[in-house]
């Protein structure tokens, strides 16, 4: 399969417009980076579980996918002093859909690229932070502060209408007074939700999202586009900055997107006015935190890159691994098994699954790192972290060299790009996905630089290198109904031995559940070991 | 076919007005880019300025409809002239006025519009009695060689050789004498031939006297500029250094902005250093910024000091610094002192580090950072920079911030004061007369509170004294504090801040 390339023949954009340039710079260099789609096809179909066995492991803990989910348990378990942890993961690299990748002008994301600061009551997060060196001690009120090299600086945000650049996310220029009033009314919406408990004495809307407050989880029943449309929110610039926000966190639009899920993304964390947090993000994206964290469970070669678990025997606690590397197979007795990998994955390996397919569905995405010779400008509001345009279904794209200290300053930057493929239900999905992995690398590539260049004309003469990733199964949707409901209680229920325990057990696709699903079903092993958890953050897991 | 003296005069006019035509634009772009910074806009809007009005020019050329030669030599002149001088005038436009932007567009559109229209103009001399497409064909290859010859020269002949003045007097000097050349060949088509041969020698004469004195007209200008002869100028990879000698007066200047001049700079340096140091007995001493070497020599005037290190990004600006007999001369060869360590590194990062990686603290630090005028350098203005700070010092610790003029730009100093208050750093504001600079302010910060200093350590100064101290701490007024914000890696509302107070400067102030 053609995974790598240099653009040429039918793949127009980039190849045309770098020839034609003075001194004829190289065509860029074109290829597929991130998840195999291969490997989840013989996953699917089953065709790596027949075959002779080379070797049989025993151990507590077997952790299966070094996601984030994978690597806070691999973490945590260390932290409690438990040595005998394997962790499997399917494709070479670990970090999951936190998977960061490498040009030769910087490390960029193929995923997930930023993490907020914790909102208070989140000591077992705030305590990977610390031990991460991320934040670097505590102030007067005992606060943290975190290390400026993580922190997302400004200019933050920017997006692009009519031909130029305007600061932040909301597209005011142009706005009538009656959609000026409906932003500030949304506003001061938001604040009086801000910072409230609930009658059970919870935040109404937490992180993670299992503590929230009973209060207010009806809204889960509604969309989001439903929520807008009773509170008489008409304005479609502020519809665009929220609907911007869903496809962003959630790979939904407003109208898929769950009334309690769109409010936890704004309300969680505090709104951005009042809780004077920050966003962490470096070069290569959340990838840093997961490496981090592998890092201190120092799992050694109990650290299996490359290794899909192909069979799951949760009664027996046993698992078949197979190496689509060297051909090895693996048999895996553990007393626990984490499932951090998608709970999709673990329906088609079990005989028997309590939860009904299809019950979760998933977005599919389309990343793309893009190396340019320049840094791009535009008229109007400078080069911001995140540049976002008002048209076309992209969500622009993230500068990954943005953070960059000035003495490393050279020109060029890498910029990664960001394209949710929505659909309303598993058919459209279906379709969004099969268009995904069917299309070849030079039409991917085209349709990148293309949804560039109509920010900034002449971009594509600069690009040097496009790495494509495409993300079948990117991410949870939060559709209305999913958080509270039946399908994702049995979703996280255990089965035997089995636990699990990726972010989209949670319902919510962010680095806190995932810290949160793998840390506490990590705990919990530890309770099913007959392990009392050593210390005081247990209690906030459990 | 072979062409008429007329239509070969015409097609070698072709050819330097359209590679005048491009260096005006090269010009006026390096220009825009070096007087007003932030190059890659600056040159794109220049060239879409241009663009448009050589295109407004081109549909212009309908309405002329007779004294086709008569017309050409009259927007030949304006251009000699309005090209020829450009560079002069955007020069000491930028000396004398508050803006130079309309000047520089003006003379882009004029020109743009005068190169736009000779062109169809010229099409349709040449054209008579011939083909449409022949003509079309000759004068537009004639046209695109001019451009790729503008190309050529100005970056490899033109702007090294002759620099920006003298380069565009010439070519204003080609535009001349082809008007001259057309004056005296056309003189049939012309109803008043003596008076366009008159005005064509005329124009010619002045740019060629011009040429002659370009270098001193160059020299004048800058001078303007810098109010003093350049003595040096560099550009490292960072910034562009500049150093003015007047007399026994030495300045600096980074990008164009005043760092220091040595004829008062020891106010500022004393005001910097002392204070903080009043009372205390330093053994490590932190100096952010600061690559003159000039808080550092202060500094040296403590002897108990053991260590001091110094992080400045620019290796070109320590080097000098360390290096240039005149410069050694003003900070009595501070950076080579055996106790000195220069780290050229991005300070935020070298001081997340530093944290990071060792638990030793400094006893004082002196951040001395050029002004938050973009976000590279607001970063250095932050809590989060200000809490590395706060992390580095020993715990009986002091430093000291310079922070801009709370007299020209007081909502920037104020919200640097609030920004270290929100750090837990406890500040002191303090200002000090400084006259090449004006009001001039400082921030004394400790991670423990400390009483306002009152007594001077015994070292040699000129402008500091016990009676002097207190007074620094005293804000008139008029100069009390306005109510701001403070200033957060994330947002960088400093830099806001200190353009708006720029903004309502009368004339341009700040040190940059
Ligand atoms: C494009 C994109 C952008 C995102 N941006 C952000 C962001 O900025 N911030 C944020 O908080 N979240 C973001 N997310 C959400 C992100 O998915 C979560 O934050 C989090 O990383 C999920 O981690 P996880 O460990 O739960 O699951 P995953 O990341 O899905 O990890 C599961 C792992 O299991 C492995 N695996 C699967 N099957 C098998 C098998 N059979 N055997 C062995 N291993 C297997 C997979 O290869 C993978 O490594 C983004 C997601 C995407 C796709």
């Amino acid at each position: 399969m053609n995974r790598r390339g240099f653009l040429g023949g039918a793949a127009g954009t980039v190849a045309a417009a770098a020839t034609c340039g003075p001194g004829q710079p190289a065509p860029p260099a074109v290829e597929f980076v991130g998840p195999e789609p291969e490997r989840g096809h013989h996953l699917r179909e089953g065709t790596w579980r027949e075959g002779p066995v080379h070797e049989t492991i025993h151990t507590d803990v077997a952790i299966v996918g070094a996601g984030v989910a994978g690597s806070a348990a691999a973490w945590r378990l260390r932290r409690a002093g438990l040595a005998d942890v394997h962790l499997f993961e399917l494709e070479d690299d670990v970090g999951g859909t936190a998977r960061g990748g490498e040009l030769p002008r910087s490390r960029h994301p193929l995923g997930a690229h930023y993490l907020p600061t914790p909102p208070p009551g989140c000591p077992a997060l705030e305590r990977l932070l610390a031990d991460l060196g991320i934040i670097l001690g505590r102030d007067r009120h005992g606060r943290p502060e975190y290390a400026p090299s993580a922190i997302a600086a400004a200019p933050l945000e920017r997006h692009f209408g009519r031909g130029r650049w305007y600061e932040g996310l909301y597209p005011a220029a142009g706005e009538t007074a009656d959609e000026a009033a409906q932003w500030t009314r949304w506003h001061d919406h938001l604040r009086h939700l801000d910072g409230r408990r609930g009658s059970d004495g919870r935040p109404l809307f937490a992180i993670p999202v299992s503590r929230s407050s009973a209060e207010l989880r009806h809204l889960d029943a509604v969309s989001f586009a439903d929520y807008l449309d009773d509170l008489g929110f008409t304005s479609a610039r502020l519809r665009w900055a929220v609907d911007y926000a869903c496809r962003d966190d959630y790979g939904c639009t407003l109208a898929q997107t769950s009334a309690f899920a769109g409010l936890h993304h704004f309300l969680a964390r505090g709104l951005e006015e009042t809780r004077g947090g920050f966003l962490l993000t470096w070069p290569e994206g959340n990838a840093r935190l997961v490496r981090g964290m592998l890092d201190r469970a120092g799992l050694g070669d109990r650290l299996h890159r490359g290794a899909a678990v192909v069979a799951v025997d949760p009664a027996a606690g046993e698992l078949l691994v197979h190496r689509p590397g060297d051909g090895r197979r693996l048999r895996v007795h553990a007393r626990a098994i984490l499932w951090a990998a998608p709970r999709f994955v673990l329906t088609r390996l079990l005989a028997a699954d309590p939860l009904a397919p299809g019950a979760l569905t998933y977005a599919p995405w389309l990343v793309a790192s893009v190396e340019v010779r320049t840094a791009p400008r535009g008229l109007g509001a400078r080069l911001a972290w995140d540049n976002v345009p008002l048209a076309g279904p992209s969500l622009g794209y993230v500068v990954a060299t943005h953070g960059e200290p000035a003495d490393a300053r050279r020109p060029g930057a890498v910029l990664t790009y960001y394209e949710p493929l929505c659909g309303d239900g598993p058919a459209e999905l279906a379709v969004q996905r099969r268009r995904l992995l069917s299309a070849d690398l030079s039409r991917w590539s085209d349709h990148v630089v293309a949804a560039l260049s109509a920010m900034h004309p002449g971009i594509a003469g600069e690009i040097t290198s496009v790495s494509i990733t495409r993300w079948g199964h990117a991410m949870i949707r939060p559709v209305p109904g999913l958080l509270f409901g039946p399908a994702l209680a049995r979703a996280r229920a255990p089965i035997d031995r089995v636990r699990p325990c990726a972010a989209d057990v949670a319902g919510l696709p962010l680095f806190e559940e995932a810290f949160y699903q793998g840390s506490s079903a990590a705990l919990a092993a530890l309770v099913d070991l007959g392990r009392a958890a050593p210390d005081a953050l247990a209690d906030e897991l459990l | 076919m072979s062409a008429a003296p007329g239509t070969r005069l015409l097609l070698a006019s072709v050819l330097v007005v359209a590679t005048c035509g491009l260096v005006y634009e090269l010009i006026a772009a390096t220009m825009a880019s070096y007087l007003l910074g932030d190059s890659v806009t600056q040159w794109s809007l220049v060239i879409g300025v241009y663009l448009s009005a050589m295109g407004l020019g081109s549909w212009l050329s309908k309405f002329v409809v007779k004294d086709l030669h008569a017309r050409f030599i009259a927007v030949q002149l304006v251009i000699a002239v309005v090209g020829g001088l450009s560079a002069v005038a955007l020069f000491y436009g930028y000396a004398y006025l508050a803006s130079v932007r309309p000047l520089l567009f003006s003379i882009l559109v004029i020109v743009g519009t005068m190169v736009g229209l000779e062109i169809p103009l010229l099409m349709r001399i040449v054209g008579e009695g011939q083909e449409l497409k022949d003509t079309v064909a000759r004068v537009l290859a004639f046209d695109y060689v001019g451009a790729l010859l503008a190309s050529l020269l100005f970056p490899l002949a033109l702007l090294p050789h002759l620099g920006l003045v003298r380069a565009s007097l010439l070519c204003g000097l080609f535009n001349a004498v082809v008007a001259l050349a057309c004056a005296r060949v056309f003189r049939e088509h012309l109803a008043r031939p003596r008076a366009a041969l008159t005005q064509a020698l005329l124009v010619c004469a002045a740019l060629a006297a011009g040429l002659l004195f370009g270098g001193r007209l160059e020299r004048l200008a800058e001078r303007e500029l810098y109010d003093a002869p350049v003595i040096f100028s560099e550009k490292t990879a960072y910034q562009r250094l500049t150093i003015t000698r007047s007399g026994e007066d030495i300045r600096l200047y980074i990008d164009g902005n005043l760092q220091f001049a040595s004829s008062d700079e020891h106010r500022y340096h004393e005001a910097l250093v002392h204070p903080a140091l009043a009372g205390a007995a330093p053994r490590r001493a932190l100096v952010l910024g600061g690559g003159d070497g000039l808080a550092v020599r202060e500094l040296l005037k403590y002897p108990g000091l053991e260590r001091i290190d110094l992080v400045d990004l620019d290796p070109g600006m320590t080097r000098l610094f360390g290096r240039d007999p005149l410069l050694v001369r003003i900070n009595r060869a501070s950076l080579t002192d055996p106790r000195v360590h220069v780290h050229n590194a991005d300070a935020m990062r070298w001081l997340e580090e530093h944290v990071r990686s060792t638990s030793e603290s400094y006893d004082v630090a002196v951040v001395d950072l050029p002004d938050p005028n973009n976000f590279s350098l607001g970063k250095l203005y932050t809590a989060s920079f200000y809490r590395l700070l706060r992390r580095a010092l020993a715990p009986s610790g002091v430093g000291v911030i310079q922070a801009t003029s709370p007299y020209l730009a007081p909502r920037s100093f104020w919200c640097v004061v609030k920004t270290l208050a929100a750090a837990e750093l406890h500040p002191r504001p303090y200002h000090a007369h400084v006259p090449s600079f004006g009001d001039w302010g400082f921030v004394l910060v400790s991670p423990a509170p400390r009483p306002e200093p009152t007594r001077l350590a015994d070292v040699p100064l000129r402008f500091l004294d016990d009676a002097l101290l207190p007074t620094l701490f005293v804000f008139p007024r008029d100069q009390q504090p306005p109510d701001v914000d403070y200033n957060r890696l994330n947002d960088q509302l400093l830099v806001h801040y200190y353009e708006e107070d720029l903004r309502a400067l009368p004339g341009r102030g700040g040190r940059g």
